[in-house]
C-alpha cells in the first residue's frame, strides 16, 4: 500500500465577490511510498502551495481524494483534523513559523504539549532530536536570538518530534543562505536515510537535486517526473535544470 | 494641486484606518461635548440667581478642570495607539520616496480634519444636550426654577482653546516620533521589543511596599480629619503599587508558573501562560490604567450617590428643628420670637431650650484635661474632644424625665458611641456614668464638628461653675417646629433673624427649610458631578479596553495561525483565547474591587465629614455601584472579545 495517494485533485478558488474563478489545480494524481523523498517543482503560481495545503488538511479540494496511510483525509471530520495532523504530519515552513514568545525548546515541544504527552516523554524525545539536529545548546534561546539556519533546524525538530509518517516542507530553504541551505539539505537526506518520508515543495534546483524523485507541476497538473536512481547530485541537478527549461520554453504545447 | 493631493491622502488615511480612527474621533467628540456642557452649566447666568448657586458653580468649575485634564490624558493615550498602528504604513510611504516633511504635512492635515469634526460636532451636541443636562441638574437639586437655554460663548471659547491645545500637543508628539524614527524602524512598527521581559524584583518590592502602606493607612486611619489629610498620600501610594505590581508582579508570577513543569506543560496552560507573559509586557500599563480608572469610577459614584441619598438625613441631624436660635445668653429671645409667631398666627411645636457649656478638651483614657498647648498641633486630633455640660434641671425640663442624680454621677450622651469606660474624670474630678443616653435634643452643631462630642448632664452646680471658670463657652439654644408651608417657615425664620440681630449681632438663626437649598447645592452638585465624571471615566475605561483588544488581536493573529498549523484545533484556539482574554479583562476589575474593599473604611471616615452617619447606606451604595459597573464591564467584555476573536481568526 502507498503511504500517500493523491487522486484527481482539483481546486478552484472563487474570489470573494463571486464571478472570478481561479483554477489552481486541474487534475493532480501521484503516489508517495514509505521512505521516499519527493520534491515538487513548478513555476510560481502553478499550484504547489495549494497542493501542499490540501495534503496537510489545511484546505479542502474542490474534488478528488487524498489517502494517507489508508485514510481519506478529505473526509476527516473538522473536529478530528487537528489531532490527525498532529499525529501523522510534520511541517517545515519557509518562514519557520516559530512563536517568538516561546523558547526554542517550547516551540519544539508545542505539538507534544497539545497532544497531552507527559513531561518525561517530551524531554526524552526532545533530547534525542535536538542531539541529532545539533541544537541542544540553543534550546533555552528565543527565536529572535538565533540565526535563520538555526531557526529552521528548530522548526524541523518541531516537525519531527511527533514521529510523523510524512514531513511536508514548503520552500524550507527559501529564507536561508547557501551554507545554511546545504546543511539543511544534508539533514533532510540524513533523516530520509533513517526512513523518514519527506514531501518538499521548492523553487531551488539544488534543493530538488537532493530528493529521490522530482515532480513537475504546470498548469495545475503533474507535467513530468524524474527519478534520481543512481545519479549523482550533479547529474540530477543538470537533468532538473533541463526539464525546467523545457517547461518554460516548450510549455506552449497546451495552447 | 499638490496641496490638494495631501488633503486627499489625509482623508483617505482616516477612512482606511476607520477601525482605529472612529473610536478616537468619537472620544474626541464626547470629551468636547462633556467639557462644553460642564463649562456652560458652571457659567450659566441663571445659576447666580439661585440660592446656593455659588457653591454649585464652584463644584461645577472644579468638574470643568477635571474633565479638561482627563480629556488630555485620554486623547493622548488613544493617539499613541493610533500612531503605533500606523507606523508601518508611514514607514512604507517613507521608503517609497515620500519625505518626512511631506508625511508631516499629511499628518497636520489629518489632525485638522479630526479637530474640525470633533470640535464642530462636539460643540453642536454639547449645545443640544446642555439643556437636557440643566434639567437633570435642577431635578437633582430639587429646585423649582428652570435654567433657560443659552449658548454660552465663554464655554465655546474655553472649549476651543483647551481642545485646540490638546490637538496641537498630540500632533507635536506624533511629528516628533516620526521625525526621530528611522524608516526601517517605522516599517517594523509595533513589532519592536519582542524580547522576553525580565522579572524586575525591585519593582515588585516597591509595589508591595507602596500598596501595603497605602492599604495600611486606609485601614488604620481613625479620625475623619486624619483621613482627609492622608487621602492623597494613600491614593498615590496605591496608584504606584498598582502600576508596579501590574507591570512587574504579573510577569513575576507568570514566570514562576512557567518554571513549574507540571503546570506549564499542560495543553490548557502552555499557550495561555506564555501568551500572558507576552501580553503583560505590552499591556500591563494599560491594565493598570483600567484598574485605576475603574476604582475612580467606583469611588466617585458610590460616595456621591451616598451623599445624595443621605442628604435628608444629614439635614435632619444638622437641623433637628424648623427654626433654631443659638445665642450666648437667653436675653429676651423668647419674647421677641413669640411675638413674631403670634403675628403669623403660629404656635411653636416641640419646643426645646436650654443652656450648655462647651469645653474643647484633651482626652487621655478616661481623663479629660485642659491643655494649655491645645492650640498647637502637639495634641492629636483623635484625642481632641468637645465636652458639653448641661444641668440636670434643664435636662429634666426638656425631656420631662425625673432623674435622681448624685453630685458624683453624670448622664453621658456620647454621639459616636465610642466611649468605653464606666467612669469619667473631668478636670481632675472623677464621676460615675450613671446612664448612657440614646439621644438628646442637641442643636446639631456637633454634626458640624469633626472632633467627637460628649454631652455631660450633671447635678453638681459648683463643679459647673468651675467648668465655666475654666473658659467654657456658654450657649443658649432655642429650637421649635412650625406647622406651615416651607416658604412661610423661611419667611418667619428671616423675620426672627432680622429682629434678633438687632438685639445682638452674634445671634444665629438657622432652620431646616432655609438651609435645604444650600445642602442640595452641595450634595446634589457633587452627585451631578459624580455622574458626569463617572460617565467620563467609564468612557475612558472602555476606550482603553477597546484599543487594547484590537492591538492585541492584530498581534495575536499570526501566533494563532501558526499554532493551528502545528496541530491546534479551532476549538482549542477559541478556548485559549477565551481564557487569556477573560483573565486579562477581569483582572483590573478584581483588583479595583480589592482596592475598594480596603478603602471602604477610609472613605467612610471621609463621608463622616459630610455628616453621613448611616453606614448601611454607604455599604449599599458601594455594592450597588460595583454591581452596575461590573454589569456594564461584562457587556463591554462580550462585545470586544467577539471583535477580538474575529480579528484573530
Ligand atoms: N486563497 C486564494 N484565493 C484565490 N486564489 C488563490 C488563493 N490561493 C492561491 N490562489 C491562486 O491559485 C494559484 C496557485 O497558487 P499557489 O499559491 O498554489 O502557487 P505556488 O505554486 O505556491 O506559487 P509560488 O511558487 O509563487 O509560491 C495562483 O494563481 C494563485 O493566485
Ligand atoms: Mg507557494
Amino acid at each position: 500500500m502507498h503511504l500517500l495517494e493523491v487522486m484527481n485533485l482539483k481546486k478552484i478558488y472563487t474570489t470573494r465577490y463571486g464571478g472570478h474563478q481561479v483554477q489552481a489545480l486541474t487534475n493532480v494524481s501521484f503516489t508517495v511510498e514509505k521512505g521516499e523523498y519527493v520534491a515538487i517543482m513548478g513555476e510560481s503560481g502553478s499550484g504547489k502551495t495549494t497542493l501542499l495545503n490540501i495534503i496537510a488538511a489545511l484546505d479542502k479540494p474542490t474534488s478528488g481524494e487524498v489517502w494517507l496511510d489508508g485514510r481519506n483525509i478529505v473526509t476527516i471530520k473538522e473536529r478530528e483534523i487537528s489531532a490527525f495532523r498532529r499525529d501523522h504530519l510534520g511541517f517545515v515552513f519557509q518562514d519557520f513559523n516559530l512563536l517568538d514568545n516561546f523558547s526554542l525548546k517550547d516551540n519544539i515541544l508545542l505539538p507534544l504539549v497539545l497532544a497531552g504527552k507527559s513531561y518525561k516523554e517530551m524531554i526524552s524525545r526532545l533530547n534525542r532530536i535536538a542531539n541529532k539536529l545539533g541544537i541542544i545548546h540553543l534550546l533555552e534561546k528565543f527565536p529572535y536570538e538565533v540565526s535563520g539556519g538555526e531557526k529552521q533546524r528548530a522548526a524541523v525538530a518541531r516537525g519531527l518530534i511527533t514521529g510523523p509518517q510524512l514531513i511536508l516542507a514548503d520552500e524550507p530553504t527559501g529564507a536561508l543562505d547557501s551554507r545554511a541551505t546545504d546543511s539543511l539539505l544534508r539533514l533532510f537526506n540524513e533523516i530520509n536515510d533513517e526512513g523518514q518520508t519527506i514531501l518538499m515543495v521548492t523553487h531551488s534546483t539544488k534543493a530538488a537535486s537532493h530528493a529521490k524523485r522530482v515532480l513537475f507541476i504546470k498548469d495545475g497538473q503533474v507535467f513530468h517526473q524524474i527519478y534520481k536512481g543512481s545519479m549523482s547530485y550533479e547529474q540530477m541537478y543538470q537533468k532538473i535544470a533541463d526539464t525546467l527549461t523545457l517547461i518554460t520554453t516548450g510549455g506552449v504545447r497546451h495552447e | 494641486m499638490s496641496k490638494f493631493f495631501y488633503a486627499k491622502l489625509a482623508l483617505n488615511n482616516i477612512r482606511k484606518n476607520s477601525q482605529t480612527y472612529a473610536p478616537y474621533i468619537m472620544t474626541c467628540i464626547a470629551t468636547v461635548m462633556m467639557y462644553y456642557i460642564n463649562y456652560s452649566l458652571a457659567a450659566h447666568t441663571g445659576l447666580s440667581r439661585i440660592s446656593g448657586g455659588f457653591t454649585l458653580k464652584t463644584i461645577l468649575s472644579f468638574g470643568v478642570a477635571i474633565v479638561g485634564l482627563f480629556s488630555l490624558i485620554f486623547l493622548f493615550y488613544t493617539n499613541s495607539f493610533l500612531i503605533k498602528r500606523r507606523k508601518k504604513e508611514i514607514g512604507l510611504l517613507n521608503i517609497l520616496g515620500m519625505e518626512k516633511k511631506h508625511i508631516g504635512r499629511v499628518m497636520i492635515i489629518e489632525t485638522c480634519y479630526v479637530a474640525l469634526i470633533s470640535l464642530s460636532s462636539g460643540l453642536l451636541f454639547g449645545m443640544l444636550l446642555s439643556k437636557l443636562m440643566s434639567l437633570l441638574l435642577m431635578k437633582i437639586l430639587r429646585f423649582k426654577v428652570e435654567l433657560g437655554f443659552e449658548i454660552s460663548f465663554p464655554a465655546i471659547r474655553s472649549t476651543l482653546m483647551v481642545f485646540s491645545g490638546i490637538f496641537v500637543l498630540t500632533l507635536l508628539s506624533n511629528l516628533r516620533q516620526i521625525h526621530l524614527a528611522k524608516p526601517v524602524e517605522l516599517l517594523r512598527g509595533g513589532q519592536v521589543g519582542e524580547k522576553e521581559p525580565n522579572t524586575k524584583w525591585l519593582l515588585i518590592l516597591v509595589g508591595l511596599i507602596t500598596l501595603g502602606s497605602g492599604y495600611y493607612i486606609a485601614l488604620t486611619t481613625e479620625s475623619p480629619l486624619g483621613a482627609l489629610s492622608m487621602f492623597f498620600t494613600a491614593v498615590i501610594l496605591v496608584m504606584i503599587g498598582t502600576y508596579c505590581l501590574f507591570t512587574a508582579g504579573s510577569i513575576g508570577i507568570l514566570k514562576l508558573l512557567r518554571k513549574n513543569k507540571m503546570i506549564y506543560y499542560r495543553p490548557q496552560n502552555f499557550t495561555t501562560i506564555s501568551g500572558m507573559i507576552y501580553r503583560m509586557k505590552q499591556n500591563a500599563v494599560g491594565l493598570a490604567n483600567i484598574c485605576i480608572l475603574s476604582t475612580m469610577v467606583l469611588v466617585t459614584l458610590s460616595t456621591t450617590v451616598s451623599l445624595y441619598i443621605g442628604v435628608e438625613d444629614v439635614l435632619k441631624t444638622r437641623y433637628p428643628r424648623d427654626i433654631m436660635i443659638m445665642a450666648s445668653d437667653d436675653l429676651n429671645i423668647q419674647d421677641i420670637s413669640w411675638e413674631i409667631l403670634e403675628k403669623h398666627g403660629k404656635e411653636p411645636e416641640n419646643l426645646v431650650d436650654y443652656f450648655y457649656y462647651s469645653l474643647p478638651i484633651q482626652q487621655k483614657g478616661n481623663q479629660f484635661i485642659v491643655n494649655s498647648g491645645l492650640a498647637n498641633s502637639a495634641v492629636r486630633y483623635r484625642d481632641l474632644k468637645a465636652l458639653h455640660f448641661i444641668s440636670v434641671a434643664d435636662y429634666q425640663r426638656i425631656t420631662g424625665r425625673d432623674v435622681d442624680l448624685a453630685p458624683n454621677a453624670i448622664l453621658l450622651y456620647d454621639v459616636h458611641r465610642d466611649y468605653p469606660y464606666d467612669t469619667i474624670n473631668i478636670l481632675g474630678r472623677e464621676f460615675i456614668i450613671k446612664e448612657r443616653l440614646d439621644s438628646l435634643e442637641t442643636d446639631g452643631q456637633d454634626a458640624m464638628l469633626v472632633i467627637n462630642s460628649y454631652y455631660v448632664v450633671l447635678s453638681d452646680l459648683a463643679f459647673l461653675e468651675h467648668v465655666i471658670e475654666a473658659d467654657a463657652s456658654t450657649s443658649y439654644y432655642l429650637g421649635f417646629n412650625l406647622i406651615a408651608e416651607d416658604s412661610e417657615i423661611i419667611r418667619i425664620q428671616q423675620e426672627i433673624r432680622t429682629a434678633l440681630r438687632e438685639l445682638d449681632s452674634r445671634i444665629t438663626v438657622d432652620g431646616l427649610q432655609a438651609s435645604r437649598n444650600d445642602f442640595y447645592s452641595i450634595y446634589g452638585g457633587l452627585f451631578f458631578l459624580g455622574i458626569f465624571l463617572g460617565i467620563l471615566f467609564i468612557l475612558g475605561t472602555m476606550l482603553i479596553i477597546y484599543y487594547k483588544q484590537i492591538t492585541e488581536g492584530f498581534d495575536d493573529r499570526q501566533r494563532f495561525e501558526i499554532m493551528q498549523k502545528v496541530g491546534m484545533s479551532k476549538a482549542e484556539v477559541k478556548q485559549s483565547i477565551g481564557r487569556q482574554v477573560l483573565s486579562v479583562f477581569f483582572l483590573p476589575l478584581i483588583v479595583a474591587t480589592i482596592h475598594i474593599a480596603f478603602a471602604f473604611k477610609f472613605i467612610w471616615r471621609l463621608l463622616m465629614l459630610f455628616n453621613i452617619t448611616k453606614i448601611s447606606l454607604f455599604v449599599w451604595c458601594t455594592m450597588g455601584t460595583l454591581l452596575v459597573f461590573a454589569l456594564f464591564y461584562s457587556i463591554f467584555y462580550l462585545m470586544t472579545s467577539r471583535m477580538y476573536y474575529k480579528i484573530v481568526t
